[in-house]
């Protein structure tokens, strides 16, 4: 994502760029379209671009859907990103993994930060076990690596060869934001 | 400790005795995931149904006995080139560096029975300094401090997580202290 200095202070919404996270839906395809079968998006995401409107419905019936908590990012209802929660089981239970993805054209406006602020905060009370969300970035990545630190996670270390990205074995940085970093409201 | 008396080996169930003798110590498996076990009924079901059909379970033996075991877990899916290493031994033989001798025994094999296999990991308590002493002498990189990381034995636990790269050079004796 590039990064852009951003005209927003914060804690403050732009006035025209209302942001909303809800489930997705099957009418969401077009839009979701614009920024699936983008290779600069996917650049760093575990799935391939997606080629085909076909894809992209399966993408939502299959994978989005089903998912324990997978929602679009909104504004004026249509979706322009998404964000995702993903739990862990037994003793694991405590930790779940954030996942994000932006259109192109909404990088560079603090926007994806503001969606992970509210999501980040609002997991521990949907999910009161979870202790630690984190979230691993790819070491080039730097864009999405700012997005966490102005979210408040904290980076923990550089984990070696710790995810495959089309193909190859990709050096990642663990952040993380526990229920405890959350600001007394 | 003469090295030649340290062997990595599969489990037998004739093991079950010596194997008791280390699983019902509390201070030996306080940091596993798995409890401590009391009776040779328990030993022989550990043996039977966990030790022997795991991917990748070895006994490190003291003159082909028992004294602990090592782990080596591969994870499912898109991470199978990423296995989690897991060991332990006996109380009574902490601190001759006979973990450290087992563990290089078991990198090489580790990568050569996965192929697809390039980073091995390990997850250790912040207070456990034997073992984070064990995995620097081998020539593990501390990567990180992943706080509230997971629970174990009904406590949620800050990870120290250190990885060894199928690229890595395993440290020679002379790289390291004598053994400790």
């Amino acid at each position: 994502m590039a990064e852009e200095p951003s005209k927003l202070s914060e804690g403050f919404q732009e006035s025209s760029e209302v942001i909303t996270v809800r489930p997705t839906e099957l009418s969401d395809v077009d839009d979701l379209m614009v920024w699936l079968t983008d290779d600069q998006v996917s650049r760093y995401c575990i799935w391939d671009t997606y080629a085909s409107r076909e894809q992209a419905l399966d993408y939502i019936k299959n994978i989005a859907i089903p998912h324990p908590w997978s929602k679009v990012i909104c504004i004026d209802n249509r979706a322009i990103g998404a964000i995702s929660v993903t739990p862990n089981s037994g003793n694991s239970k405590c930790r779940a993994e954030l996942g994000y993805v932006l259109g192109k054209y909404y990088w560079g406006k603090g926007i994806m930060t503001r969606a992970v602020k509210t999501v980040a905060s609002a997991i521990f009370d949907e999910w009161p076990y979870l202790e630690r969300l984190e979230a691993t970035v790819d070491v080039n990545n730097k864009a999405s690596q700012r997005v966490l630190e102005k979210s408040g996670f904290q980076r923990e270390g550089v984990l070696r060869k710790y995810k495959i990205l089309k193909g190859y074995s990709r050096d990642v940085v663990m952040f993380s934001f526990l229920s405890t970093d959350r600001s007394p409201s | 400790m003469e090295k030649s008396r340290i062997s990595v080996r599969p489990f037998k169930l004739s093991d079950a005795e010596d194997f008791l003798t280390w699983a019902s110590d509390d201070q030996v498996t306080q940091y596993l995931r798995w409890n401590t076990i009391y009776t040779i009924e328990e030993a022989l079901k550990y043996i039977q149904e966990v030790a022997i059909p795991h991917p990748w379970r070895r006994s490190i033996c003291l003159d082909d006995r028992s004294i602990g075991y090592i782990s080596i877990k591969p994870e499912s899916g898109s991470d199978r080139h990423r296995a989690h290493v897991g060991y332990a031994i006996s109380s009574e033989y902490w601190g001759q560096g006979i973990v450290t001798v087992a563990l290089k025994i078991a990198i090489s094999s580790a990568f050569k029975a996965f192929p697809f296999l390039v980073r091995l990991e390990a997850l250790v308590e912040e207070e456990n300094k034997g073992s984070q002493r064990v995995l620097e002498k081998v020539g593990f990189l501390k990567e990180g401090f992943l706080r509230k990381y997971g629970y174990n034995k009904g406590k949620i636990r800050d990870m120290i997580i250190y990885s060894f790269l199928v690229t890595d050079n395993i440290w020679l004796p002379e790289d390291s202290d004598q053994d400790s």
